[in-house]
């Protein structure tokens, strides 16, 4: 009997195994595309070649000149995605590590100041779960404008209130453990006790956390960019590509379909090891 | 003047009931007074709720009495958490029960060991790493176990790190709650001989609460009983073991597993502890008192002192009131 | 009961308070209204215009006062484009979107649920990771992608269903399965767990042991009981889907509430935002306080917390 059920849980494991590796390795691919972007593209993003217009990539009848072939203006497809992979990429990042920074601080000054300070979080926090993202990004850009910077702050509030509940939470927890207890009997201050102590022993759960909403900035901001709303040209992003590509779907649907393929990617082998990385640092949360 | 003082200290609880009714209102400690000295030992003995825990802490001042005073060294003792008080604990330090608990899992123990003297600045780098070291001597522990983590030692060796954080800073007072409860047997003679040895050597004030009977007659030099946050009995270990005043000590005292012969015969106490926020009128342990008189029911026996080594709050162990007629002996 | 039924409603009304003081707030923080309106280069008449039919040249809290006057009457302004009241525009919106919004939800409900419930059944089967790989991606294809992908396959390729707008039925297809399948992803995953976990559970077990037929077992404990927290899911896909039409009907140029939101943005007509906000924030908050209120009826132990 367990001669036959042995087999396949090991196959289980190594599949499992398999696809990680592979999220890994389509990871790195992109983290050094987005960090070689300028020595990697063969065109800059605007090199408009109108003598090339609407070229097929190379396995529809293109040439090596553009192996992804070529948009509406002529400009190279593979050199836009380039460029928007790091755009996409560093846009998200960045978006991601702040709203962890500010949900992780409010989550934990509501956990230790409590009182009203905790309560105004708290109401904070079931505001922001009302509404959908998506719906508040687009009222914030119709009233501040689409500017980068407006942009980034607004991508980092994504999220936030996720952080901060778990944050609060795990930081309530770890309050009611005695080694803060015994360690605030040493005589320690309320700021080593938070940043020698209680933030270590929760920044497993938290850089979870973060995993997680990190695929979902992405699709917010290629949304966003896809609507007209989000990056802006001269500005390439995943999203404003399949945007633009869009209006060519008969025509050359080449276009879209290399950034879209990106997207899912990237998003799929986040979450892969997102779901890895919950598993293995912090085995007490369930898999919903 | 006394190392720490407490003098009448009380502490109340409040618990909510809902919205709409008053929050009752527990007393933990209704009334508690002791000094300590250096170099001297106090134990505190009673059974889980009897409020020694509570009274520990507000030794430490890591609660403030709702009433009377705790005072340390002559001057009162500053509210918690203010800087003052931060600034105290290099003086003060208290043992916990829980040695896993109260190590943090993710560093190692020397780094917690030391811990004390990066909070208060104590020393420059390397003289903290010889402090640490001595330390870890001093409780006997080897120095290559400074790089363990909490999990990776037995259960004594954890308290004895515990211990030596306590002591890093160099404190004149200890305080430990149930310090080896959590411990097997043989491992709590080790622990508490390294406590006495510890306490010889380094002249401090330990003020030991515990609700195991045995312990105490190594370690206590003057033994308190607390029963529902009063002390009713205090005295030499030998006065109050081996020839207890109060009934409730009688049945502690009893209840030691004795081999050979029984020195004190047997009592037996029924019923629980009462709730203390539904305090019995008068004596609070007449309702479980094989001895119990009327007057015991209506008027709360002061403690006063029965001999020099002893004092007693019982009506009838001062002889304020008449026995019951019925008794097993004369 | 009434309480607990109160101080839900009162939680709701607050959040849709907050909201709308929210919107209020951000108009004024971004700049004098005016200039986000008209534009840097208005002319000064068309500035003072704009000011006094807005009233901003009274106190902050007047307008706030103003503000809500106007919403509790309906009066949302005017939009830019083509100065017709805001409210009526946006209503007239609303039924695109519900044709496409409903059956999309009613099509994640037949799909995920079902689909999560039987992959728990059959679990580490292959039926099991098919249905978990489809779950998954629903949660990484973004809808822009599958709606793109769909139109793609069915109406380039293939020329069975119409690329866009709203003509017939049939082109409907596309909107709605693009919109349904996402929320099929979360349902279905959703319903896994909360079914492993039921079916996991010791009266599961006696029932079977009683000699209950399995699907008797499947259909009449342990489905129910997992439905139970699959309900406030949906007060969530309810908001998904709400954000997910914004970009789905941009994709199928749809003419409902998302594509008319995506293009006030753009155009910078912000009476018509500030409405669809509102809408949008009463109708979620509504959802929930609905979703909420069905659980404590299914769950008693919800509703004897409440009580104590």
């Amino acid at each position: 009997m367990s001669g036959i059920a042995l087999p396949r849980v090991i196959r289980r494991r190594e599949a499992i195994g398999l696809a990680v590796g592979a999220a890994l390795l389509w990871l790195a691919l992109m983290l050094v595309v987005a960090v070689f972007a300028d020595l990697l593209r063969p065109y800059s993003i605007t090199a408009i070649d109108l003598g090339h217009r609407l070229a097929p990539p190379l396995s529809f009848g293109g040439t090596l000149t553009h192996p992804l072939g070529t948009d509406e203006l002529g400009r190279d497809v593979l050199s836009r995605l380039i460029i928007s992979i790091r755009v996409s990429l560093l846009l998200a990042f960045g978006a991601t590590l702040l709203g962890l920074l500010m949900g992780t601080s409010l989550g934990l000054l509501a956990a230790h100041l409590g009182g009203l300070v905790e309560q105004a979080v708290l109401m904070l926090v079931d505001f922001q779960a009302a509404l959908p993202f998506m719906i508040l990004a687009l009222a914030v850009l119709a009233f501040f404008g689409d500017s980068l910077p407006i942009l980034v702050g607004l991508m980092s509030f994504y999220g936030w209130e996720r952080h901060a509940r778990v944050a609060r939470g795990l930081a309530l927890a770890a309050g009611a453990q005695n080694y803060v207890a015994a360690i605030r009997g040493l005589g320690a201050g309320a700021w080593r006790i938070y940043l020698r102590h209680v933030l270590p022993n929760i920044a497993a759960t938290l850089v979870v956390s973060a995993t997680l909403a990190f695929p979902e900035v992405i699709l917010l901001e290629s949304g966003l960019s896809f609507l007209g709303l989000g990056v802006q040209p001269p500005m390439s992003s995943l999203g404003n590509m399949v945007g633009y590509g869009r209006n060519y779907i008969e025509t050359a649907p080449w276009i879209l379909l290399a950034p879209s393929i990106v997207i899912v990617f990237t998003t799929l082998a986040i979450s892969i090891v997102g779901d890895m990385l919950r598993d293995r640092l912090d085995p007490t949360t369930s898999r919903a | 003047m006394s190392l720490l003082e407490l003098s009448g200290v009380v502490r109340r609880f409040r618990v909510r009931r809902g919205p709409l009714r008053a929050p009752l209102i527990v007393e933990a400690v209704a009334g508690v007074s002791f000094t300590v000295e250096r170099g001297r030992t106090l134990a505190i003995i009673g059974e889980s709720g009897c409020g020694k825990s509570t009274t520990g802490r507000m030794a430490l001042g890591m609660e403030a009495p709702d009433a009377g005073e705790v005072r340390f060294e002559g001057a009162p003792m500053p509210p918690p958490g203010s800087a003052a008080w931060r600034r105290m604990r290099t003086r003060m330090q208290m043992v916990f029960q829980d040695p896993l608990g109260a190590l943090d899992k993710r560093l190692p123990i020397g780094r917690q060991i030391g811990e004390p003297l990066d909070i208060h600045r104590i020393g420059t780098p390397t003289e903290r790493r010889d402090r640490v070291a001595a330390l870890l001597d001093a409780v006997r522990l080897r120095p290559d176990q400074a790089h363990h983590y909490p999990h990776e030692l037995s259960g004594g060796q954890r308290q004895r790190a515990v211990l030596a954080r306590a002591l890093a800073s160099d404190p004149v007072l200890l305080v430990c709650d149930e310090p080896v409860s959590a411990l097997d047997v043989s491992t709590q003679a080790q622990v508490v001989n390294l406590l006495i040895d510890l306490q010889a050597e380094r002249y401090l004030a330990l003020v030991f609460i515990s609700h195991d009977l045995k312990l105490v007659r190594q370690i206590g030099e003057r033994v308190l009983v607390m029963y529902l946050g009063r002390v009713v009995e205090e005295g030499t270990p030998e006065a109050v073991l081996h020839a207890p005043a109060h009934p409730y000590t009688r049945a502690l005292v009893s209840a030691i597993p004795e081999p050979g012969e029984r020195r004190v015969p047997r009592a037996v106490i029924g019923g629980e502890i009462p709730d203390p926020s539904a305090r019995p009128s008068g004596c609070p342990f007449h309702p479980r008192c094989p001895i119990a008189v009327p007057l015991c029911r209506v008027e709360l026996p002061p403690l006063k002192p029965l001999s020099a080594s002893q004092s007693v709050a019982c009506h009838l162990a001062h002889g304020d009131a008449a026995p019951p007629r019925v008794r097993a002996a004369a | 009961m009434v309480r607990f039924i109160l101080f839900r409603l009162m939680r709701a009304t607050l959040t849709v308070v907050l909201v709308v003081s929210f919107a209020f707030c951000i108009l004024r923080l971004a700049g004098d209204p005016s200039q986000v309106v008209l534009g840097p280069n208005a002319p000064p008449d068309a500035v003072a215009a704009f000011r006094q039919a807005w009233g901003l040249q009274r106190p902050l809290y007047l307008q706030y006062l103003l503000y809500w006057n106007g919403i509790l009457h309906g009066n949302f302004g005017n939009s830019m484009l083509d100065g017709r009241p805001v409210l009526a525009v946006v209503l007239s919106h609303i039924p695109a979107t519900l044709e496409i919004m409903g059956p999309a939800l009613l099509l994640s409900i037949a799909i995920g649920i079902p689909g999560g419930a039987f992959a728990a059944l059959r679990r580490d089967t292959a039926t099991d990771r098919a249905v978990m790989a489809l779950s998954v991606a629903g949660f990484t294809v973004p809808s822009f992608v599958l709606g793109l992908g769909l139109v793609l396959v069915f109406a380039v390729l293939l020329h069975w269903l119409p690329a866009g707008g709203r003509e017939g039925w049939s082109s409907a297809i596309l909107p709605v399965m693009t919109l349904g399948f996402g929320g099929a992803a979360v349902l279905a995953r959703f319903t896994r767990s909360a079914m492993a976990e039921v079916m996991g559970q010791p009266y599961i077990r006696a029932a079977s042991a009683k000699g209950l037929p399995w699907r008797t077992v499947v259909q009449w404990h342990a489905l129910p009981n997992a439905l139970i927290p699959t309900v406030t899911v949906i007060g969530f896909m309810v908001g998904a889907m709400l954000a997910g039409a914004v970009v789905v009907e941009s994709v199928f140029s749809w003419p409902g509430l998302g594509r008319l939101l995506v293009v006030a943005v753009g155009s910078r007509d912000v009476a018509v935002v500030q409405c669809i906000l509102f809408l949008v924030a009463v109708t979620m908050v509504t959802a929930n306080l609905v979703v909420d209120l069905l659980y404590g009826w299914l769950d008693p132990r919800i509703l004897a917390d409440a009580r104590r």
